[in-house]
């Protein structure tokens, strides 16, 4: 089967998906996946009592980055679960949702089916009643230590750069900005005049920087990588690719630069 | 059947060619190496479409061309037919970072057998690093292969400079011309390449034919070992129905290459410059001019490529996707990547590909259709900003 060989009720329900959205104020928030790997969603519900006073999902939304049956599996769990008992739809499997669908190209099982598992992340949310942005954002704020980035004199003079002065230097090179304060956040925007190729990496989890920064960010060409921390920069004679820290997902991975700033504060 | 912008995938025959080749099935069926007249029509054949294809690279002996069955079977022939003959030469062989799926398994294959292979890293705009590719080069350097320009992003590579670099230091220069052989044309008199992958189906020929142009004097060993035809260096009956349309898909474009070209171009460009305008977020991967004239490679923020692909498909236009998720891996565009791109950026890409048939109004309609399929996975996903959101609501209203 190729992987774009869907059912009927696969590109249904990717065609006209069912509720989707954001529910302000949700009873539980889960999010699972990453936009690395091609897929990532969240789901939102609202949890009432029935007549008999036990638990149920009364409402229920989904926003899904991601292919085809990233899409429809969201679709599918959301009809699933909305009025159902919290306890039973905490036990809707991946296979549960495939079935549903009148099945799933076998490579997409793996990939793609993570709805079942973005349910049952709102659900423990709620059960925990534990707030996730809260604890997002407790942890960008702490303080960060001390580190050591692997490569970072080894290269420097060979793409590696502490101090800029002429920005010409980068026309056309793919720099890597690490976010060391506002200053290297100007900067990062300077560049995008030089480059298209700018990208900022930071800790924090919204955009960094002073207010009136942040704005003129967001309407920039500047990629910001969020919850981010450089690693290690590697290359034969000079900068080739750096390795990246995603905390946020805990994963490792590469990105092809040329250029890679670190301002001293 | 839907828009097809998919022409680096797969071309349809000319029915120029088709006419060409049909009685070679039944009629004139007999092989070039029998003796009887019926073998001497077949022989005929063979040495008109030899000297069909020497032309169309103006190449100076007919004996240059090695027919194949594939462009992928000529890229085995370079590079391990070479690599084998030079071993006792040296164990080293460079590619680029951006070379089709074909080069870089076989370079994988002859890692295993002890060859050392290093890739040449590319710029953001999918171009090789001429000052890389010069470092890389030692004592024990037999081999570079690199693609006249990328199959995905449609870069084009400094083939001239990469061939006199080759050339210089002594070292064999294969280069895979598939991606640009029907819409740039080579002269391998102006440019010292030593050797030139080329297939059938990529200038409108029939698919299960390749060929692969070896410059006079440079030696290499057969992988496919048997009858001894092609001068010993392909085996196996010839596939004269096949060779015959190749080649007359290859007068074909000789003669109409330089029209077809303006208006691919042409297309092309009004293709970028209206989706670009169109969508918010837009951007173009690969080089701004130093590109295939065929080729607009697109990625879009916040979404992903297969919905995309599917989004397309349900308003019959097809084109492809460097996404992870329609991958048989599911890893995303090795290409993208070597770019600098981001995983979730090179998620987001899109390809067409234009061809001999392509007419404006099937671009029309994909730029028509496109700006709304992208606006309806951004209000679904996850990634969109809020700005961005907010900005798509305000044009409803």
């Amino acid at each position: 089967m190729k992987s774009t060989q869907y059912t009927e009720k696969v590109l249904d329900h990717f065609r006209n998906p069912r509720n989707v959205g954001v529910i302000e104020k949700p009873d539980g928030y889960g999010k699972v996946g990453n936009p690395v790997c091609g897929d990532l969603m969240e789901i939102f519900i609202k949890v009432g009592k029935n007549d008999s006073g036990e638990e149920v999902i009364d409402d229920v939304k989904f926003r899904t980055f991601g292919c085809g049956s990233a899409v429809a599996t969201s679709s599918m769990v959301t009809t699933m679960a909305k009025g159902m008992k919290v306890d039973d739809a905490y036990k809707i499997t991946r296979n549960d949702v495939a079935d549903e669908l009148e099945g799933l190209p076998p490579i997409k099982m793996h990939c793609s089916n993570l709805a079942a598992d973005a349910l049952k992340a709102a659900i423990d949310n709620y059960r925990t009643k534990s707030d996730p942005y809260v604890e997002i954002e407790a942890r960008a704020c702490s303080v960060p230590d001390i580190k050591i980035i692997l490569g970072e004199d080894e290269f420097l003079g060979k793409g590696v750069y502490k101090k800029v002065d002429d920005l010409s230097e980068f026309n056309g090179k793919r720099v890597l900005v690490v976010d060391t304060g506002d200053k290297s956040l100007e900067l990062a925007m300077k560049l995008t005049k030089h480059t298209g190729r700018v990208v900022v990496l930071t800790s924090a989890k919204t955009t960094p920087g002073s207010e009136e920064l942040k704005k003129k960010l967001k309407l920039s060409d500047v990629k910001i990588l969020h919850e981010s921390e450089l690693l290690e920069i590697q290359g034969t004679d000079d900068v080739e690719k750096v390795i990246i820290q995603d905390f946020d997902e805990d994963e490792k991975y590469e990105l092809f630069v040329d250029t890679v700033i670190i301002l001293e504060v | 059947m839907s828009i097809y912008l998919d022409y680096q995938a797969a071309k349809p025959v000319d029915v120029r060619v088709v006419s060409e080749m049909t009685i070679y099935f039944n009629n004139k069926f007999a092989n070039p190496s029998s003796l009887h007249c019926d073998g001497d029509e077949a022989t005929d054949a063979l040495i008109e479409s030899r000297q069909k294809i020497a032309d169309f690279i103006n190449a100076p002996n007919t004996s240059d061309i090695i027919f194949t069955s594939s462009a992928t079977e000529s890229n085995n022939l370079a590079l391990i037919g070479s690599a084998m003959r030079n071993k006792k030469k040296g164990n080293h062989i460079i590619i680029s970072e951006i070379e089709h799926i074909s080069i870089l398994n076989i370079a994988k294959y002859l890692e295993r057998e002890g060859f050392k292979v290093s890739r040449v890293p590319v710029d953001q705009f999918g171009i090789i690093k001429l000052e890389k590719l010069e470092k890389l080069i030692n004592d024990q350097t037999i081999l570079i292969s690199i693609s006249t320009a990328s199959n995905e992003v449609g870069s084009l590579q400094p083939i001239k400079e990469i061939s006199e670099i080759a050339a210089k230091k002594n070292v064999l220069f294969h280069t895979d011309a598939v991606a640009s052989e029907g819409v740039i044309p080579i002269d391998v008199q102006k440019v010292p390449i030593d050797m030139m992958t080329l297939s059938s189906n990529d200038i409108y020929g029939p698919r299960g034919v390749g060929a692969l142009y070896l410059k006079k004097g440079v030696r290499i060993n057969p992988i496919i070992i048997g009858g001894g035809q092609e001068r010993g260096l392909r085996s196996g009956s010839e596939n004269v129905p096949g060779i015959v349309g190749f080649a007359k898909a290859a007068e074909i474009m000789r003669e109409e290459i330089k029209t077809e070209v303006i208006r691919l171009k042409s297309m092309r460009d009004k293709l970028i410059q209206e989706v670009l305008s169109r969508v918010p977020n837009s951007y173009l991967n690969g080089h701004p001019e130093k590109r295939l004239p065929n080729n607009a490679h697109f990625r879009f923020d916040y979404i992903e490529g297969e919905s995309l692909i599917l989004s397309l498909k349900d308003q019959k236009v097809a084109a492809a996707t460097g996404s992870a998720c329609s991958s048989k891996t599911l890893e995303p565009s090795h290409t993208l990547i070597s770019m600098g791109l981001l995983h979730e950026e090179a998620h987001g890409s899109l390809l067409f590909t234009l061809g001999r048939f392509t007419k404006e109004a099937d671009l029309d309609k994909a730029i028509e259709v496109l700006p709304g399929i992208v606006k309806r996975l951004r209000l679904l996903s996850p990634l969109t900003p809020p700005e961005l959101i907010k900005k798509y609501n305000e044009v409803n209203d």
